[in-house]
């Protein structure tokens, strides 16, 4: 049996087949564990670059719709057939009309209340209203799957309506999940570049691995439940602080920064008190994320659609300063750093961040649950027993 | 433990992280040869019968069983959080009534959590002082999904009663028996914990994310629900009721593995012996079918057993617990897709002990996947 180097070796977590069982390298929090071989996307360690379904990202960033990544990451048909994608589409689309109860649910619920919680109340809800207890799940869960992704997009818009005071809206099915989510977020129609920036966001964010709330999801619907609960288990897995809060704490640190000699100043002092950059650091990548440098250059272009010049320098300077004390500790800019400062222009509140991402991480969690469903086996690992040796109730009556 | 040190091992496990450690633990063992599961030291079938769930509860969390005083606190702090948010039971109001009542609970408990009183704290005193709201306003909760399935409103909680009456009180709207509640209660010990099942598993990685402990006991139930999880004593219980009588039972088995078919209730990845859980649950069992005048349930049972057994349990497989838990939870007037309930407030107990271990200094579980395109 082959030994995989994960951790210490130079392994590219590429291969052409694996053999079960495997032998890897384990370390903390499962780091270097094999729990799944793909085909939906791959990470090269060694370059820092991304591709999904064998396609670089370069050549699908600023190209490619979200919907058309999301077809070619969750179909794996890369070849491009337009009437499959079309009824895609058209499926994606019809799936963002959701029933009036769970809308009423939302707006019901304090505006105030985290939007992560808000989603994953709806997408529960949903199932309820999607499934009843006699629905027999075989054969349909695909097409199931696929509508969440729609039905996610919606809840989100109504989120973002909800959260400023206006009221719900029914979705137009000729327009797309990125337009529609901008007029929830703009109350306008959207310029050219915002509805490619929004696109580009979640093209960018479609799939990065077995991150928590995809390995989340993988492990629920490894036990066949309906798919309702895998996406709610991973939807809880999101908002954690090592997670998709990163994108809310760049928004609270930079945002308040008024010139590009606070920001400099305040790197400096946060560092040397020992705090953290948010949107630094990453533990797959030891050089920038090359989505980073990605949404580095859409973020200038914005940000001067928007006369936003300022903010864009005081990003800027913020990288700089941090690159050059963190760097050399390894720590490098990553997406979540001008990911968060775009869905700021876009209209979005800090707080809503981490929806508007998952927004796109659906089309991989998606893709990663169903390519598990092929042949699923039960993700169900050990434990070793070091707790008290065997006793007895008797015992301690006794003493 | 692994998840939390520092040190790197080599291990070599199969699909699914098959017989990959995980991490260490101390909250218990199950013996998949000599049939024991132990909790914290103690087999459970000295637990069961002698304890309360409370009790039991406690053990699990805490490493310890109670003294008086620990235990009355336990119990009045596990009382005090009866009743859930308003806003949890309005939701339910807007459900469909012929979903499944384990949807309907997830949805109560995501819409309480919308409206948590300190929902932003995650620092560990925070953590560990949730388990006994969340088992209190999972108790209430369930017992409203159950009952609305027949459209009926929810019951107010009873002061008076422990864990087990007074979810059976809830669900059903009167108290049975001593009898019967003791039955529910050993279910309910027997269900508290079962090592780094995949439901466990699944609350383990949300924990590690920093989420909150209610976050983790969602995935946990998410990944109960599926039919090869806790929704499995729903469709066992289903599979018996096929069977008319202990007479058929053995032309039906025989056709049943002629065609390969996976019987529900049967078979575990841990346990290649009968299911300690099984043997603690059977005289409950058969003393409740009896007094209910359902001893051709009982029988009708035992001949399945026995004859999947005499085939399959040379290959290591046997009845489980899903198998049993039904056979206690028809005759108290349960519907059989409510079965997965009781067994989500029970090992919600154990995922809880689990993450509440795994948090002091756990890394973010973050494993990788190979592409083989």
């Amino acid at each position: 049996m082959q030994t995989y180097r994960t951790l210490t070796g130079d392994f590219s977590w590429r291969v052409d087949r694996l053999d079960w069982p495997v032998t890897s390298e384990v370390g903390p929090g499962l780091e270097g564990v094999i729990a799944s071989e793909t085909a939906v996307a791959w990470l090269d360690p060694s370059s820092g670059s991304l591709s999904y379904r064998d396609v670089p990202i370069e050549r699908l960033a600023g190209l490619r719709t979200f919907e058309e990544v999301a077809y070619l990451l969750i179909t794996g048909d890369r070849e491009r057939n337009e009437s499959e994608l079309d009824s895609f589409r058209n499926r994606l689309r019809s799936s963002r009309n959701l029933p009036p109860q769970v809308v009423e649910l939302i707006h019901d619920l304090e505006p105030s209340t985290h939007p992560t919680r808000l989603l994953r109340a709806g997408v529960s809800a949903l199932g309820c209203h999607e499934l009843s207890e006699h629905d027999d799940m075989s054969g349909e869960r695909h097409w199931r799957e696929l509508r969440i992704v729609g039905q996610v997009a919606a809840l989100v818009s109504e989120i973002a309506r909800h959260r400023r005071g206006r009221k719900s809206h029914q979705p137009d099915p000729a327009r797309s999940l990125a337009e529609c989510m901008l007029w929830a977020l703009l109350d306008r129609a959207p310029t050219k570049l915002e509805l490619e920036t929004l696109d580009l966001l979640w093209v960018l964010y479609a799939d990065h691995g077995l991150d928590a709330p995809t390995f989340t999801s993988m492990v629920v619907a490894s036990t066949l439940a309906d798919p309702y609960y895998n996406i709610v288990a991973g939807l809880s897995a999101l908002r954690g602080p090592k997670l998709g809060g990163a994108g809310e704490q760049v928004l609270e640190q930079i945002l308040p920064l008024g010139s590009v000699e606070d920001a400099v100043t305040w790197v400096d002092t946060t560092l040397a008190e020992g705090g953290r950059i948010a949107g630094f650091g990453h533990r797959l990548y030891r050089m920038d994320d090359p989505r980073a440098a990605i949404l580095r250059k859409q973020f200038a272009v914005l940000a001067r659609e928007r006369a936003e010049g300022e903010l864009f320098s005081i990003a800027k300077a913020v990288e700089e300063e941090a690159a050059l004390l963190l760097g050399p500790k390894g720590l490098h800019v990553n997406i979540n750093f001008y990911a968060a400062l775009l869905f700021h222009l876009l209209g979005a509140d800090a707080h809503l961040v981490p929806c508007l991402y998952m927004v796109g991480r659906m089309a991989g969690l998606v893709a990663r649950v169903q390519e598990m469903l092929k042949a699923p086996r039960l993700y169900r690992p050990r434990s070793q027993y070091l707790g008290t040796p065997d006793r007895s109730l008797t015992e301690r009556e006794e003493g | 433990m692994i998840g939390a040190g520092s040190s790197i091992g080599e291990q070599s496990y199969g699909r699914g992280l098959e017989g990959l450690i995980a991490g260490t633990t101390s909250i218990g063992y199950i013996d998949g040869v000599q049939g024991r599961l132990v909790y914290r030291g103690y087999p459970v079938e000295e637990l069961a019968g002698h304890l309360s769930f409370e009790e039991v509860a406690y053990l699990l969390l805490n490493g310890e069983l109670p003294d008086r005083e620990q235990l009355l606190q336990w119990q009045t702090e596990i009382a005090l959080w009866r009743n859930p948010p308003e806003l949890a039971f309005r939701a339910l109001d807007t459900l469909p009534r012929d979903a499944h009542p384990l949807a309907k609970y997830r949805t109560m408990l995501t819409v309480a959590a919308c409206h948590i009183p300190e929902a932003e704290a995650t620092d560990l005193d925070a953590q560990r002082r949730r388990p006994a709201r969340i088992l209190s306003w999972a108790g209430s909760l369930a017992a409203a999904a159950i009952r609305h399935l027949k459209g009926e409103p929810p019951v107010e909680p009873r002061g008076d009663l422990g864990y087990a009456a007074n979810f059976l009180y809830q669900a059903l709207g009167h108290l049975p028996s001593s009898e019967e509640c003791r039955a529910f209660e050993a279910s309910l010990i027997v269900q508290a914990e079962h090592g780094l099942h995949a439901a466990a598993f699944a609350a383990w990685v949300v924990i590690s994310t920093g989420a909150d402990l209610g976050s983790a006991v969602l995935a946990g139930m998410g990944a109960l629900s599926g039919v090869r999880h806790g929704g499995a004593n729903q469709l066992a219980w289903e599979m018996l009721q096929e069977l008319q009588d202990p007479d058929n039972v053995r032309s039906w088995v025989r056709e049943k593995l002629k065609a390969g078919y996976r019987f529900p209730g049967f078979g575990h990845r841990v346990y290649k012996c009968p299911d300690p859980r099984v043997t603690v649950m059977e005289p409950y069992a058969e003393a409740i079918l009896r007094a209910k005048g359902l001893e051709d349930r009982w029988e009708t049972w035992l001949a399945m057993r026995h004859e999947i057994e005499k085939t399959l349990g040379p290959r290591g497989i046997y009845a489980n617990v899903d198998s049993i838990t039904g056979l206690i939870y028809h005759p108290l007037g349960l519907p059989s897709s409510a079965f997965p309930i009781p067994f989500c407030l029970a090992i919600q107990t154990g995922w809880m002990a689990h993450c509440l271990e795994y948090l002091p200094d756990g890394r973010m579980i973050e494993p990788g996947a190979v592409f083989a395109g």
